[in-house]
């Protein structure tokens, strides 16, 4: 790296923020994980704790591992540590106001080289940056859940963004062992913008009745290698964040392809909104385990 | 002569001074003068620790970021006035450096070059946790002492004289000549220092007997070594093969791999750390992976702190007659390492049963040796039975200087195949 990096402040501790703090503090680097106060400061831990025990018990990490990814890991509920961080993510739920007042706090804080990463898969880097001070700091990073194994990350050049901070962008992203892929701005980049048509599709052939949702992603993940079905995925993801992205871009672009479905809707009216409250397009329990009946994919294992 | 004897990992820097000569070889009277290390390399915190006989160890603290760093701090400590041993760094003649990959580059210790530099590199994709961290160490070393001899020695050398009946792998011929795909074995400096050792105690030459040494530590592994020579090595392309170990689980059937990938969805890196740092004597007794506590655990009753320690001392006792056979026969078995040392249980287990190929075991002899050096055969024992501590810097050392006075062996493969 041709920049110190000892510090980094990730503001949500969400399921995006813990799992990008675990990667960073897997590389030895100290992270503040920042969330709105002390009673979802404690859920947040629990969660981590419980996705790293989750990790231990599929092997792909160690008791000691934990407990030096937790000893990195400081939570706060206010943004004065972000003056002694040298780059800051923001990590907080996909909605412009949010996002740019949580902008407006880091900005005030940090010394202006450091760069301020904004985590988004389908907001505008440029918008966001404009009414900061230094509106050149601000770069945008979409990384994958689980940012712990996913390889990609799309790096989001703004309107203002300086060569500079990109390019420490591109060095923050290569230290955590990520691919990075160069984007211009534009809602969705590569990744949801490829995606979202591909799940709203199954929802169709689902609403239509052509296959069940099981079938639709055992055709797709066996036809096409994917580890998951994008039902499922969309589940995991969450119904009513895809519903927004996609309403999002569909907006943007007014392209009717990025149209959401009916199907869609009408499930995140229900409240049905995948793996975290029980049901989407499948059915899971607290830990988030599919409870339906799998589709029998493993004939022929001698 | 002072040598700088260097270990570098990820985000440690191990370190030795040892003076070593000709002369003082001969006579086993090598001086280890200092021994340290660094670590947590690239962290806000990082430690130095220096140990010096008769004296109290030294302890520092500060922000270390890389290996070149470290090395000046080393050098800086070794010279301190009050902490140090050293009048100046200038007494130091010459650096070896532990390199954990030579491939099939190299079969010998050998002086550092830019072309040994690149074949190193070259290295890199068979060891790439590994070879990196020993480069940067060569690095950062070389630019603070840039006149004097650098040397490589890799661990992987000593095991070169392996035929290929015992290297080769039975899979297709063509991705070992691809990929280099093969049994390199590891540990090989520790395996020849103690063959070596081991046949100076009992007044042998070592080029007439057959010998089987067997390292015991964080990682186990054993050699058949014949008239001086490595015919085979339980570790192979990495250092998983083999030994069940601390968390490592050794042999088993490759196509566990695939069925339980397809069957758990685990990822590759999921299988991998299972199989390295979930599995071995951790993995079966849930207990640890530490010796010690596996047999305080059994001594209570752990009945799978039990099955662990006999698979593992199972294990040993296989390779041990299979590599007899290998030689048409055996004089001597040596064990060293953290447990190979320390551990009467392992070595009683290991070696009860093999009377018939003429290993008789002293029980007091081998329940009174603890940490030391010595023979644990009864006097009639057709087959000698000894203990002998490893130690892996000193062998570095001496390598720097049969390297410097033109007189390091090179272990040469028997037979390329292509």
């Amino acid at each position: 790296m041709s920049w110190e990096l000892h510090r980094v402040v990730i503001v949500g501790a969400g399921m995006m923020g813990r799992s990008l703090a675990t990667r960073i503090a897997q590389e030895g680097i100290n992270v503040y994980l920042k969330e709105v106060s002390t009673e979802t400061v404690q859920a947040c831990k629990l969660e981590l704790e419980q996705s790293l025990d989750h990790e231990i018990a599929r092997f792909g990490l160690t008791t000691s591992e934990k407990k030096a990814i937790l000893s990195r890991i400081s939570w706060v509920t206010q943004f004065d540590c972000a003056t002694d961080c040298d780059l800051a993510v923001e990590a907080v739920q996909e909605d412009f106001g949010l996002k740019r007042r949580t902008l407006r706090e880091l900005d005030r804080r940090m010394p202006a080289e450091h760069p301020i990463v904004i985590n988004t898969s389908t907001l505008s880097i440029t918008e966001l940056a404009a009414q900061n001070t230094c509106p050149e700091r601000i770069v945008g990073m979409h990384f994958l859940y689980p940012v712990t194994t996913t390889r990609v990350v799309e790096v989001v050049r703004g309107q203002l963004t300086s060569d500079e901070i990109y390019e420490k962008a591109i060095e923050f992203a290569r230290l955590l062992g990520k691919v990075p892929i160069k984007v211009f701005e534009m809602p969705g980049f590569v990744t949801t913008r490829v995606v979202l048509p591909l799940i709203n599709e199954a929802i169709h052939v689902v609403m239509e009745g052509v296959a069940d949702a099981a079938e639709v992603d055992l055709a797709l993940k066996l036809g096409f290698d994917f580890r998951s079905g994008p039902l499922e995925w969309a589940d995991r993801t969450g119904l009513d964040r895809v519903l927004n992205w996609m309403q999002h871009i569909y907006h943007e672009s007014g392209e009717p392809r990025f149209r959401p479905c009916p199907l869609l809707k009408r499930l995140v009216r229900a409240g049905l909104l995948g793996a975290k409250t029980g049901r989407g397009f499948f059915e899971y329990d607290a830990n988030r385990r599919r409870t339906d009946r799998l589709p029998d994919d493993k004939p022929g294992l001698a | 002569m002072k040598i700088l004897v260097l270990n570098s990992g990820s985000s440690s820097v191990k370190f030795q001074v040892v003076e070593t000569d000709l002369e003082r070889m001969n006579a086993h009277q090598d001086l280890t003068l200092a021994v340290g290390l660094v670590e947590k390399i690239g962290l806000s915190d990082s430690r130095l620790v220096l140990e010096i006989v008769d004296r109290k160890p030294y302890q520092d603290y500060r922000e270390i970021l890389e290996h070149r760093t470290a090395i000046e701090w080393v050098l800086r400590i070794l010279a301190d006035p009050e902490h140090g041993i050293l009048e100046s760094v200038e007494e130091i003649g010459a650096v070896g450096h532990r390199m954990v990959h030579g491939g099939e580059e190299f079969a010998s210790s050998v002086l550092i070059d830019p072309e040994v530099v690149q074949k190193i590199e070259a290295c890199s994709v068979l060891a790439p946790l590994h070879n990196p961290p020993n480069l940067r160490g060569y690095y950062a070393a070389h630019a603070a002492l840039p006149e004097v001899p650098h040397v490589a020695v890799f661990d992987t050398a000593f095991h070169q004289t392996m035929p290929a009946h015992a290297f080769l792998y039975g899979i297709p011929f063509q991705l070992y000549r691809k990929h280099h795909l093969r049994k390199y074995g590891f540990h090989g400096t520790s395996h020849r220092f103690v063959a070596f050792r081991g046949c100076q105690i009992l007044g042998w030459e070592r080029e007439e007997k057959k010998l089987i040494t067997i390292h015991l530590g964080n990682g186990c592994s054993l050699a058949a070594i014949d008239h001086g020579r490595s015919i085979d090595t339980s570790m192979g392309f990495t250092p998983l093969e083999g030994l069940i170990m601390g968390t490592r689980s050794g042999d088993m059937d490759p196509a566990i791999i695939p069925w339980l990938m397809a069957m758990e969805e685990l990822t590759l890196h999921q299988v991998n750390t299972m199989m390295n740092k979930h599995s071995g004597l951790y993995g079966v007794s849930g207990v640890s992976s530490d010796m010690r506590e596996l047999l305080e655990a059994r001594a209570a009753g752990n009945a799978r702190a039990d099955v662990a320690f006999r698979m593992f001392c199972y294990r040993i006792k296989k390779y041990l007659a299979a590599y007899a056979a290998a030689m048409g026969g055996i004089d001597a078995v040596f064990f060293t390492g953290g447990i190979g040392e320390n551990s009467p249980d392992v070595r009683e287990a290991a070696l009860t049963g093999l009377e018939f190929m003429g290993i008789v075991l002293h029980r007091d002899r081998n329940a009174g040796l603890v940490g030391g050096e010595g023979e644990i055969s009864t006097d009639e024992s057709g087959v000698r039975a000894m203990v002998v501590p490893t130690n892996e810097e000193r062998t570095i050392a001496r390598d720097v200087v049969r390297v410097l006075n033109g007189i390091m062996p090179t272990f040469e493969p028997p037979e390329t195949i292509t």
